[in-house]
């Protein structure tokens, strides 16, 4: 493949070849012509020029240096690639590894989440539970229908010490209203339990450890048609009623529709336990 | 044959002398060989062709290594080192492969 000259001649329509064709016909550098249409005026000297031999050698110490490179930084290269190669294995194993963690830590979560539901419904269980137990202990407060009984001491009881309540008698009373079938009651707002007490304090009546003042009201949760009637037919109330006519003692029976009882004070136990725990 | 002497003199000297390249200039050994292989297939080729020149052919290799280099040393300027190093080694290689044809018509008449 020679070079064709790129014009025809002065005069002639320059002729553009696209890239590559210019690449490829001027591969032979046109000096080359050039120097040899002057050089054949005068005789070609076949002796090489110093420079000549200079540049072969630059040549070759080009070539020898670079293959030396090329053959001493292969180890190195590889060395570098290996351990690339080391890195990517080490961290995919880690990444596996994590990988393991991870389905491990999710079967750990599904399970306490299992165990939370299980111990939420458990809980709700024990709390509705606890809320019955609370209702007949006293120790949640209540509403509901019931009667409202207020007993007073005698107009004349500053005279008459015969016309002053005692605790014995609002005992009996209260004793008459739970066998009358009342659920819950409360004395001037003294939620009564299992540790209440009813009694003389000096010259007050003290229940759940609260002195309280007459007018007593009894407020009792029960069966508002059935409460009054069956306290009438027990013996509190035959007594009450002696009470209040021999007396002047103040002994009023109303129902309530809605009765609203507070928790009693003091809710634990120091020294009971349940049987089976210790 | 004072070609072939001088060659094998440069390999030796740089296999056995190690001249050290520095660092800054090492990116453009393999870009400079291949210049350097151009402009010696185009004086062979020169030379089978009878019109060889001793001046041309100096100027030509030092030019062709030096515009080399300086083009990839301006492409790792510009950030597009690896692109001109590329194209440069393209035109080259297409210049070398068609001077190596015209060497090889020559040697075997084919």
């Amino acid at each position: 493949m020679t070079a064709p000259p790129t014009s025809a001649g002065p005069g002639a329509p320059r002729h553009y070849d696209d890239l590559l064709t210019q690449v490829l016909s001027s591969a032979l550098d046109q000096d080359y012509l050039a120097a040899s249409r002057r050089a054949d005026s005068r005789p070609r000297t076949s002796a090489r020029t110093p420079t000549f031999v200079v540049v072969v050698a630059l040549f070759g110490i080009l070539i020898g240096v670079s293959a030396l490179q090329t053959v001493r930084d292969r180890p190195a290269q590889e060395a570098q690639r290996a351990s690339l190669v080391d890195e990517i294995h080490r961290r995919q194993a880690h990444l596996n590894g994590l990988h393991q963690l991870l389905t491990s830590l999710q079967a750990d979560v599904t399970r306490e989440q299992a165990d939370v539901a299980a111990s939420l419904a458990e809980g709700t269980k024990l709390a509705a539970r606890l809320t019955t137990l609370g209702v007949a202990a006293g120790t949640v407060p209540v509403t509901g229908p019931g009667v409202d009984v207020t007993v007073d001491n005698a107009a004349n009881s500053g005279e008459d010490p015969a016309g002053v309540i005692r605790d014995s008698d609002l005992q009996l009373l209260v004793d008459g209203l739970w066998q009358s079938g009342a659920e819950a009651v409360a004395v001037n707002g003294q939620r009564l339990t299992s540790l209440s007490s009813i009694r003389y304090a000096g010259r007050a009546i003290t229940v759940n450890y609260q002195s309280l003042t007459p007018p007593y009201v009894i407020a009792a949760i029960g069966d508002p048609d059935t409460l009054p009637a069956a306290l009438m037919g027990t013996a509190a109330g035959s007594a009450w009623q002696s009470l209040k006519s021999n007396f002047g003692i103040r002994f009023d029976v109303e129902t309530a529709a809605k009765l609203s009882l507070p928790a009693a004070p003091h809710d634990h136990l120091i020294y009971a336990r349940e049987r089976g725990s210790n | 044959m004072i070609a072939v002497v001088g060659l094998l003199i440069g390999v030796l000297a740089g296999i056995f002398l190690e001249p050290s390249v520095p660092d800054a200039l090492q990116p453009y050994l393999p870009i400079a060989v291949v210049a350097a292989l151009d402009a010696v297939f185009g004086g062979l080729r020169a030379y089978l062709d009878g019109i060889f020149d001793d001046k041309v052919f100096v100027v030509s290799f030092v030019s062709n290594v030096l515009i080399a280099g300086l083009i990839v040393y301006l492409g790792d300027q510009l950030g597009v080192g690896g692109q001109l190093s590329t194209g440069v080694i393209v035109v080259l290689g297409i210049r070398i492969f068609s001077n190596v044809a015209a060497i090889r018509r020559h040697v075997f008449h084919a």
